[in-house]
């Protein structure tokens, strides 16, 4: 399916309005990206990313340039987003495994988009160090905005990015030499 | 980090797919609700505290202003010009007590004519030196001589080679009383005058019906006479204390001016204000503690279950 034009279907609206819609535009990629690595499922990152933007919208007016750039700001509501879900699901599961059989939830399958070797280390990787990779290789952040989002501090953000580049590494090497 | 790995994480990252695109193309095109005023502690602390600074300020200036105006006490040193009137006599009572201001002894009360009063007069003068002190005291008993009074008591002494004093208590006639004062005011300078004038007539006249009841009782006769005649010798004379000094006494700090006693007043709460706000904050501050403490563990508690929960996804 073709992209939508973002600004064909809001071009009468206020400025305001306006630059949300092609602030969606510009950074609905980012967002996506950063969920998929975040949730390493297609269909949560889809839900989530929808779920982000409408909570943009909702606090768009509340958005100010001079405190960050609009591509960090997405991304703190993504990571918000995400951490509800990832919450709502413990408790789903903590309630099912009182009550039923325990349901593992929705299992890592990262898109085909990825190549075998990639998407096999990837999936070795936890969350939080799929996050870092996702922010600060991926979307191309720098330090400070990604300690910013992650709420940690630049140099703990520079470790913890070592430390999944060096697993990522370790896994995707011998398979790439193979 | 291997330049391939960087760009196959970046190539291989998929877009956002059409769906998705048109899911967000729709929220987007909703008008973004409008921005809800919300005080936020930031800006609470930013405008509250230089607005909590100035009210404090205005209200110390207010209060400081208010009480530096308000009337002060009764001046001493003039009479009163009105006469309260005894409604049960009809006859004009004096104030008991009245000072005058050391300027004109020519200002000196006088007496009720045809009333028994008693005249109580203090007089503190200064004279040059030990000498004029000595001279000023004879002159002084002369003039009571003179004026058919007489010396009750005289205290004369000049502990210091250049200071000295003399205390003199004198009676002279009550229809002379004001000629005296006169004569004494000329002695030096007058330091302060007071006067003192107390009514006896009422008295005297009870003595005199209690007198007309008890006829045929002679004890009780003769006690009402000789108090009538001690009221009478009593109100014949006045009483004249007398204060020659050769020490002039410390010129009073002038009273602050209306501007100073308001900067002071608006100090004086400003000061009290700061008080409050301190003991508030010592009694606060350990509250304060907890609640920054229990502020910072929750985000800390926050943060590290984030953590757990994207390692576990």
């Amino acid at each position: 399916m073709a992209p939508v034009a973002y600004t064909e279907c809001v071009s009468d609206q206020p400025t305001a309005h306006r630059s949300f819609a092609s602030t969606a535009e510009d950074h609905l990629d980012d967002v996506y990206r950063y969920l998929l690595y975040v949730t390493a499922n297609p269909a949560t990152a889809e839900d989530l990313t929808s779920e982000t933007f409408e909570r943009a919208l909702r606090r768009w007016s509340h958005f100010d340039p001079s405190r960050g750039s609009a591509q960090t700001w997405l991304c703190q509501l993504a990571r918000s987003a995400a951490l509800d879900h990832f919450r709502a699901e413990a408790r789903r599961r903590r309630r099912e495994q009182r009550l039923a059989e325990p349901d593992h939830g929705a299992e890592t399958e990262l898109p085909d988009d990825y190549g075998p070797v990639l998407r096999q280390a990837l999936r070795t990787l936890s969350g939080a160090e799929r996050e870092v990779i996702a922010l600060r290789i991926v979307l191309e952040l720098d330090t400070r905005e990604t300690a910013r989002i992650l709420g940690i501090s630049p140099s703990a953000c520079t470790t913890r990015l070592s430390r999944a580049l060096e697993k990522l590494e370790q896994k995707v090497r011998p398979r790439l030499v193979a | 980090m291997s330049p391939e790995l960087t760009a196959a994480l970046r190539n291989e990252t998929p877009a956002a797919p059409g769906e998705l695109r048109e899911r967000v193309a729709l929220i987007a095109a909703a008008p973004p609700p409008p921005r809800r005023r919300t005080i936020s502690l930031r800006r609470t602390l930013l405008f509250g505290a230089p607005a909590a600074a100035v009210a404090s300020l205005m209200v110390a200036v207010v209060v400081g202003t208010i009480t530096s105006s308000s009337p002060s006490a009764p001046l001493t040193g003039q009479f009163a010009r009105e006469l309260s009137e005894d409604a049960a006599t009809g006859h004009p009572v004096q104030p008991l007590d009245r000072t005058l201001a050391p300027t004109r002894a020519a200002a000196v009360p006088a007496p009720t004519r045809g009333r028994a009063q008693d005249v109580h007069t203090s007089l503190r003068v200064l004279v040059d030196d030990p000498d004029g002190l000595s001279a000023a005291t004879q002159r002084a008993l002369r003039t009571t001589r003179r004026l058919g009074g007489y010396i009750v008591t005289v205290s004369y002494g000049t502990p210091e080679p250049a200071e000295g004093t003399a205390s003199l208590r004198l009676r002279v006639p009550v229809s002379r009383m004001q000629a005296a004062v006169v004569s004494f005011s000329d002695l030096g300078r007058i330091l302060t005058q007071q006067t003192q004038i107390t009514d006896l007539q009422q008295r005297l006249d009870e003595l005199t019906r209690e007198l007309r009841r008890a006829r045929g009782n002679k004890a009780r006769t003769q006690a009402l006479r000789r108090e009538r005649i001690a009221i009478n010798r009593q109100a014949a004379y006045a009483t004249v204390d007398l204060d020659l000094t050769t020490h002039e006494p410390e010129k009073k700090a002038t009273p602050p001016g209306r501007l100073d006693r308001a900067v002071d007043d608006a100090a004086g709460v400003l000061t009290a204000e700061l008080a409050i706000g301190a003991y508030l904050l010592i009694v606060a501050s350990p509250f304060l503690v907890l609640l920054i403490a229990a502020y910072a563990g929750s985000r800390a508690y926050r943060r590290y279950a984030d953590q757990r929960l994207l390692e576990r996804a």
